[in-house]
């Protein structure tokens, strides 16, 4: 209900964070590590009717059933194939559990809060709200997420209303 | 089907009256450790009220629980105490060490009592005759003259041990007179008289059972046995079926023997006990052959009286240890551990994941050859023998049934009733409904409330029934079901119902934002509103306004949603629905396509394979499919969940007919899978709602199946 205010503490005095990157297609993404439960590898999930088609269904981890959304189909990538490779990536968020596919794990790197740029207002699929900022590594561009936000999003579709 | 839950229990509710007990058992021993605790803490100078209003409590609880359950000693040495205690805590008395040590000492017989009860009323009961003098005397006495008494107090308290133990003594000795038979008992035809033999075992196994002793019998056939015993011919019988058929035993009585003639005798003996009344002399009046190996019924009960002139003869210790051994011997274990709900519910998790580990391992292992890897396969089948178990029977650890709520209230009722000088008849139905503990102990408050209402504003006085042409006796039903993936629990009752004109009134007195326009559902929905009570009077039951938005809340908490439903002048019923976070439901598995559903079985009717010219089709394209003289609609599931399909050349032709709501529908699938136990899973923990579907299940290979809502697949077929 009234926990929305996580972005508000992203402000140059807080500490440097860590965030968790992950690969869809060409771009690269970072999202809280706080936010992530565990990495699972891909396993084909059960699927749910009438569903949008980013929500590929549900899986059972260890006796919870939790929905699996596909980023790849969210993000509107190119292709979304599911091999070795494919990871789940198990969030934590508010007392709900989700799971996001993503094309691969990069690694887990430490950000500086002076070298996070505002992202710029562009149209793109992903609610512009939900983008905590760009961080910059050398020529790589982050796209740093609140992924908490997004995924409570309306259009997400992963609670019954919105919260 | 309904069941009359009556107090006390008939004897149609033996297995669950003694499920019952055990919990009796259990929370009165609690009580009773924890009254010691605070008594041994008390603070005689500064007891504050909290304190002794905590063992007040205590053995308030256990004397509730023994007179419920029809303990009338247990109950009436905690009556004993709880006056005690009850004068203690209105500070008409001030507390002294006589009074805790009385009041320990009257814990432990408690204790001694509840064990013996536990064991199913064989053994002595410990002494409470001079426990219960004692406590009145302090009651009474110690308030006409609190110093006085005190020293006497003290005296007798010192003087315990040996008045406690000749009392042991005292009422084996009653026991004796008031309960030893002397049977012969004649089992046989039998193939091998040796058969018979073993029920001599039980005799030596079962302590407290009395003695036996083969007498000779002329027959090869029979066996002759001589029997002193306590027990009944029931239980004798039903614990020889054992080993031979009932038929096969005939259990004649000789006679209560001397003793019980001599029942004038019997007081003397009782208060002459202490001195005497063991001997190891075999009874000269007893009926039967002297019997070898007397253990602790030692003798016939003729044996005392007819010894009493003798004197004592056995030192009092040698007594006492012949006494308390067997005492010993039928000490309860603790037959239940409280373990906290989380460390339930990881074990449930990780026997979760030893579940899909197996099945995997079973799926690699198919492709080996028996031939070599023998060993290992018949490991792995019982591995998977061994998983299924230990999954069942964790699964287990967390469901109860609703009856253990329901066995609450037949007392509070009946309590209620006559405090109002009402006359209600309570009925219960569905109490084998299971339901996740957790959810048991968060729905009995909001239950209590409900049923208390009813009581109070529903059910009219006899008089008002009577003018109002209804029988005298007002019934309120407590229901618990399945339905549609909730747990349904019903509060009803046929009383007055629900006016309203009143409640509208009500609501605009209290400033409520109401119009006429409201529906009745609407109108219902007002009583939840903070502080609402259309009560005239404010009862000490009920009425203050302060309940029906705490059951609300309650329930809301739950995931749960409370209807009411009512009409004026014939009752009203309230409606708790629950989400099922752990309910294990029987289903039912169908195939359609290559993805698995599951049905509740509880709503299946039938199941048939469809020959094509029975299917017509109506109107827009619907189609129905004659059963039997019977139009129902068919569903396909294929298109209702948009099942892709790969193979076209198998047409669905397996229909299951579901009923829901009163209707029935045929289910278009594949094919049966079977049907299994499933534990039901809430989907919206961390998803939402899904169209038709009430919950998931995961099935022995570690995949989730959606469990289909037969009621919102009936009413869809209406539309």
């Amino acid at each position: 209900m009234g926990a929305m205010a996580k972005v508000d503490d992203f402000t140059s005095s807080s500490p440097a964070r860590e965030y968790l990157t992950f690969r869809l297609d060409q771009e690269e993404y970072g999202i809280d590590i706080l936010k992530v439960q565990e990495i699972r590898g891909y396993e084909p999930p059960t699927r749910i009717a009438n569903a949008p088609s980013f929500i590929k269904g549900v899986v059972n981890l260890r006796g919870t059933i939790v929905p699996i959304v596909d980023m790849r189909l969210k993000f509107n990538c190119s292709k979304s194939d599911y091999d070795s490779f494919t990871v789940v990536i198990i969030l934590n968020l508010r007392n709900r559990i989700a799971g996001i596919v993503v094309d691969s794990v990069s690694d887990v790197m430490e950000l500086p809060p002076d070298s996070l740029k505002a992202a710029p207002e562009v149209d793109s699929v992903i609610e512009n709200d939900a983008v905590l900022g760009l961080g910059s590594l050398g020529d790589r561009m982050l796209i740093l997420l609140d992924i908490e936000k997004l995924m409570s999003g309306v259009d997400m579709g992963l609670a019954s209303e919105a919260e | 089907m309904a069941e009359v839950h009556q107090e006390g229990g008939g004897s149609g509710a033996d297995f669950d009256l003694s499920q019952f007990y055990q919990i009796f058992f259990e929370e009165a021993g609690e009580n009773l450790d924890l009254m010691e605790r605070m008594l041994l803490n008390l603070n005689l100078e500064t007891a504050d009220d909290e304190e002794l209003n905590g063992v007040f409590r205590c053995a308030h609880s256990v004397k509730g629980g023994a007179a419920t359950f029809g303990f009338s000693d247990v109950a009436e040495l905690t009556h004993q105490m709880e006056s005690l205690l009850d004068r203690l805590r209105r500070h008409e008395l001030k507390p002294n060490s006589a009074m805790v040590d009385v009041l320990l000492e009257s814990a432990d017989a408690s204790r001694g009592l509840l064990a013996r009860h536990q064991a199913g009323g064989e053994g002595h009961s410990p002494p409470t005759t001079d426990l219960v003098r004692r406590i009145s005397v302090l009651v009474s006495g110690a308030s006409a003259a609190p110093t006085a008494m005190l020293v006497p107090v003290a005296k007798l308290v010192e003087v315990a041990p040996v008045p406690v133990a000749s009392a042991v003594v005292e009422s084996v000795s009653e026991a004796r007179i008031d309960g030893i038979r002397s049977l012969e008992i004649t089992i046989g035809p039998v193939d091998r008289p040796d058969q018979a033999d073993v029920v001599k075992e039980l005799f030596r196994d079962i302590p407290g059972l009395g003695t036996i002793a083969t007498l000779p019998c002329g027959s090869s056939e029979f066996r002759v046995f001589a029997v002193e015993t306590l027990s009944s011919d029931e239980d004798l019988i039903d614990l020889f079926a054992f080993h031979v058929s009932r038929q096969q035993v005939t259990i004649k009585d000789v006679g209560r023997s001397a003793g019980r003639g001599d029942s004038d005798l019997a007081p003397k003996m009782n208060s002459d006990a202490r001195s005497d009344s063991y001997d190891d002399d075999p009874p000269p009046g007893a009926p039967l052959a002297p019997l070898p190996g007397f253990g602790f019924f030692d003798g016939a009960p003729g044996a005392p009286t007819d010894m009493l002139p003798a004197g004592a003869v056995k030192p009092a210790t040698a007594l006492r240890a012949d006494v308390r051994a067997p005492a010993h011997a039928v000490q309860p274990e603790a037959a239940t551990i409280r373990v906290a709900i989380s460390k339930v519910d990881q074990l449930i998790n990780l026997v979760g994941e030893l579940v899909i580990t197996q099945a995997m391992l079973a799926q690699n292992s198919r492709a080996l050859d028996p031939a070599l890897y023998q060993q290992l396969l018949t490991g792995l089948t019982d591995l998977d023998r061994n998983t299924r178990d230990l999954q069942e029977s964790v699964m287990s650890i967390r469901m109860i049934p609703m009856s253990i709520v329901f066995s609450r209230f037949p007392r509070m009722l009946r309590d209620l009733a006559g405090k109002l000088g009402k006359k209600v008849d309570f009925v219960t139905q569905g109490e084998a409904t299971e339901l996740d503990k957790g959810l048991v102990e968060k729905i009995t408050d909001p239950l209590t409330h409900l049923v208390r209402n009813s009581c109070d504003h529903g059910v009219e006085m006899p008089e008002d029934r009577l003018r109002a042409g209804k029988s005298e006796i007002g019934t309120i039903t407590l229901s618990a079901s399945h339905q549609g993936g909730s747990i349904v629990i019903e509060v009803r009752d046929d009383g007055r119902g629900m006016s309203r004109e009143k409640i509208l009134g009500k609501a605009r007195e209290r400033g409520l934002d109401v119009s006429d326009q409201m529906t009745d559902g609407e109108v219902w929905q007002l009583i939840f509103a903070p502080g609402f009570s259309t009560a005239d009077v404010v009862t000490d039951v009920s009425g203050r306004g302060v309940g029906m938005d705490v059951v609300k809340r309650n329930i809301a908490a739950l995931n749960g949603t409370v209807e009411i439903d009512s009409s004026e002048g014939y009752g009203m019923k309230v409606s708790v629905r629950l989400p099922l976070t752990l309910a294990i439901m029987d289903g039912m598995s169908v195939g359609v396509g290559d993805e698995v559903y599951i049905l509740p079985l509880s709503s299946v009717v039938e199941s048939f394979q469809v020959k094509s010219d029975a299917v017509s089709t109506v109107g827009q394209g619907s189609q129905l499919v004659k059963v039997r003289d019977e139009y129902m609609p068919v569903i396909e599931l294929e298109k209702v969940f948009q099942v892709p399909r790969f193979n076209f050349e198998k047409p669905s032709d397996i229909m299951v007919v579901v009923e829901a709501d009163g209707s029935r529908v045929a289910l278009l699938v594949d094919e049966l899978l079977g049907q299994q136990q499933v534990v039901v899973k809430n989907l919206e923990s961390n998803y939402r709602k899904v169209p038709n579907i009430s919950g998931a299940t995961i099935l022995g290979d570690g995949k989730v199946a959606l469990i289909l809502d037969t009621g919102a697949l009936v009413r869809r077929s209406r539309h």
